[in-house]
């Protein structure tokens, strides 16, 4: 049940991405340039939506959070600082 | 209905619509599955089992055994989703360039960057991937992962992530368009 559920909020998901122009070159590398914020807007918007509704369902005793991502200062730092290279060369 | 059917034929939604659809999205994975959106541990999952099975010795470390757990993942599976997704969304819109000629290389602001080239394109999207991966395996996560995954549950990993993506992006930026920037 649960892979099946993976593949269709994969779809989901790779149509949302399709559909805000994320597979295309020239959308993510002119977000550096400043000249089309169009990403920015998309992860913005998924970030608020997604943070609402899941603090507003988490407080009504809804769902449980899954293992937040690990904070250590140093390795996220340093791992967006190369990941960031890599986005600006490629258009991922 | 008509002006809904009209809109998924869009090749370009507003970025804000698509960021709903994500958001919600990400809410009903968490809800449904206990899991968040991410990408590119999947690659992680997957490569350590092609290891594991080819060369056992050499991918049995801390990192395979316990970090990355090789074998077909949510995550994996996600990423076979993800896939299909971005091909009905191309499909709905009329642009998916499947079989065509030059349909990877097919980018105006890329070729105007660095040429024409076929073999360039490959070649970018390779060391990008390899840089991307790495970045990526350091990091814990991706964009999709980490940034925006990580950030709906205000992870402050998710954005340490993304003012170092940023602060890099723009150096990048800068220095592969330089007078064109």
């Amino acid at each position: 049940m649960i892979n099946v559920l993976a593949i269709v909020f994969g779809v989901f998901f790779g149509f949302s991405l399709n559909k805000a122009g994320l597979t295309k070159y020239h959308k993510i590398v002119n977000v550096f340039r400043f000249t089309d914020l169009a990403v920015l807007k998309f992860m913005m918007t998924a970030l608020v939506v997604a943070m609402s509704g899941l603090y507003a369902l988490r407080g009504l005793g809804l769902l449980t959070f899954p293992n937040v991502p690990a904070t250590y200062v140093l390795g996220n730092l340093v791992g967006g600082l190369i990941f960031g290279v890599g986005m600006a060369l490629t258009g991922y | 209905m008509k002006f809904i059917l009209n809109y998924i034929r869009k090749e370009e939604w507003s970025p804000y619509v698509a960021g709903v659809l994500l958001g919600l999205v990400g809410i009903t994975a968490v809800w449904a599955s206990n899991n968040l959106l991410g990408a590119s541990g999947a690659f992680e999952n997957f490569a350590g089992m092609l290891g594991k099975a080819l060369a056992p010795a050499l991918f049995d470390n801390m990192y395979f055994n316990f970090i990355m757990p090789p074998g077909i993942t949510y995550g994996v599976l996600l990423l076979v989703g993800v896939f299909f997704g971005g091909m009905i969304g191309a499909a709905t819109s009329g642009t998916l360039l499947w079989g065509k000629r030059d349909a990877a290389n097919s980018d105006a602001q890329l070729k105007s960057i660095f040429g024409p080239q076929v073999w360039k394109r490959w070649l970018l999207a390779f060391i990008g991937a390899i840089i991307l991966e790495y970045a990526a395996g350091i990091a814990g996560g991706c964009t999709s992962g980490l940034a925006i995954s990580g950030g709906m549950l205000l992870a402050p990993a998710a954005f340490l992530f993304i003012m170092g993506m940023f602060a890099s992006g723009v150096l990048t930026a800068l220095i592969i368009y330089r007078r064109r920037y």
